[in-house]
């Protein structure tokens, strides 16, 4: 898959929870490019690795990671003019986090907090990959 | 260490000087000696008295000067004096500081008596604002601790919240895909066993969830207002007619205003109304009556149902955390609804209780003040 290809960015050090998320897009026919990256170290080199920046829909982001978590790489996307533009969808564990006003100050789009159980979880999913995907317009 | 509270005397004349160490060397001071308001001052700067003992008539610097520039300084502010005269004076208007602070005021001659006494009172009370000084830097130094270990708890709910999530979240999803991929190749009790891991680690989210939401309430600050308890219960009703299959004919009395918080108390009644409608759920006819009543200066709140009730010897436990008198198989649950409910009460400086009999019913009370 080219860079450029790219429709769904999922950044997320889970793997059980990559593959959960990876499979509910899937089940809800939402097939198109994911690309599942572990860490925030490894989507910055993605994002801005190359003088060719990829423009995905839609950009899932775990807030939680080793050596560069969410909101830095949050952060580095919604200030840098080619990548502001990018929708980012914080998915994380936690209902509990002090860091959602930064998120919003920040420049998120979306906050949404993984549900324990798997029926609600992929309805989460599946709608956030219905809206991102298929409703919303991007500018780009 | 030498804690013996000084003492600054000042006299121009060294007899006198000697004359107020005379009378008053069997008290357990410390005493400092000046000659002039100017060396007065500067004693000052090198030691903390308790007392000055000072005289009027003064040659340069007089008595009143001598206090009212004490008055000034932020050290000797609140500094305690006894004017020693040697005639009567009816001037202490001169004195102009004399508001700020304690002092008394001495005739020459004076009675030894009077004047350790009121030495002695003035010790006393020096004493006392040390003490008093000491307990508030404890109280200081133990709020510091409590911010510390409170901010700490937050941290901690944090990673608990995140931590204990994720691989419930796994551990759910895992038997999800083992049932949509695999049910060809499982027996019944293949199936049944998945659905037990399912169940169990939705409950344990449940319980973290409910757990957190109790941890947090203690941090929440309450913000009360004007509470139509009526058009609460009614929005109350509305969301457990939402949320609960079960149903229980509800009669509601009018009930009095509280002044509460909104949000806080909206989770009370939701929560007691529900375990009245949960616990009347398996009787043929469910009933739930909701009344207030006041009584003086309080009002008082009932939920009563007609459901399974308890053994009114186990109601101590119905307030705490994770405790329940009914089984799982009986009636759902994590055992940490009231334990909110009873932490909300008390945050408003109400007190909740309950009666209560098996197979009859419960009646939850919760008394509030007025203001």
């Amino acid at each position: 898959m080219e860079k450029t290809e790219v429709e769904i960015l999922l950044i997320e050090d889970n793997l059980s929870d990559a593959e959960m998320t990876i499979r509910a897009l899937r089940k809800g026919n939402i097939a198109n490019k994911i690309l599942h990256l572990e860490d925030g170290f490894e989507a910055i080199e993605f994002l801005f690795g190359t003088e060719n920046i990829p423009t995905p829909k839609v950009i899932l982001l775990d807030l939680k990671m080793p050596r560069i978590n969410g909101i830095e790489v949050l952060q580095k996307i919604k200030s840098d003019e080619r990548t502001k533009n990018i929708p980012v969808v914080i998915l994380t564990s936690s209902n509990e986090n002090p860091d959602i006003k930064i998120c919003y100050t920040l420049g998120v789009n979306a906050y949404v907090v993984k549900p324990v159980e798997v029926e609600k979880f992929n309805k989460a999913v599946h709608d956030l990959g219905l809206f991102w995907i298929l409703t919303n317009q991007t500018s780009y | 260490m030498d804690t013996k509270p000084k003492i600054l005397i000042v006299d121009d004349k060294s007899e006198n000087l000697v004359a107020l160490r005379t009378v008053l060397k069997n008290l357990e001071i410390e005493l400092i000696e000046a000659t002039s308001g100017n060396e007065a001052l500067k004693k000052t700067l090198h030691h903390d008295f308790a007392l000055a003992l000072l005289d009027i008539q003064m040659p340069e610097m007089d008595g009143y000067e001598l206090a009212s520039i004490l008055r000034e300084e932020e050290k000797t502010a609140h500094l305690p004096f006894i004017f020693i005269s040697a005639v009567y004076t009816d001037n202490l208007n001169v004195f102009k500081g004399y508001e700020k602070g304690a002092f008394s005021f001495i005739t020459k001659p004076f009675q030894p008596e009077m004047l350790i006494n009121k030495v002695k009172f003035f010790i006393d009370k020096h004493q006392q604002e040390i003490t008093l000084f000491e307990l508030n830097k404890e109280l200081k130094t133990m709020n510091k601790e409590l911010e510390f270990s409170n901010k700490e708890l937050e941290a901690f709910s944090y990673s608990v919240s995140h931590d204990l999530r994720a691989p419930l979240r796994a551990v759910n999803g895992y038997a999800q895909i083992l049932s949509e991929d695999y049910s060809p190749k499982l027996d019944e009790e293949g199936k049944r066993i998945i659905e037990a891991m399912k169940y169990n680690s939705t409950k344990m989210g449940a319980l973290i969830d409910d757990l957190l939401g109790f941890s947090q309430l203690g941090r929440k600050e309450v913000q009360k207002s004007d509470i139509d308890m009526n058009e609460l219960t009614k929005a109350v009703l509305n969301d457990i007619n939402k949320t609960m299959t079960h149903k229980a004919e509800i009669k509601i009395g009018s009930l009095h205003n509280l002044k509460a918080d909104y949000r806080l108390f909206h989770h009370v009644i939701f929560n007691l109304v529900s375990n009245a409608v949960k616990y009347s759920s398996k009787k043929e006819y469910p009933l739930v009556e909701i009344l207030s009543e006041d009584k003086n200066n309080e009002i008082v709140f009932s939920v009563k149902d007609n459901g399974a009730g308890f053994d009114m010897r186990f109601a101590h436990k119905l307030f705490g955390v994770f405790q329940r008198l009914h089984k799982t198989k009986d009636f759902e649950g994590t055992g940490v609804g009231l334990a909110i409910v009873q932490r909300i009460i008390n945050k408003h400086g109400g007190k909740i209780w309950v009666e209560a009999e098996v197979e009859k019913g419960a009646t939850f009370y919760f008394v509030l003040p007025k203001n």
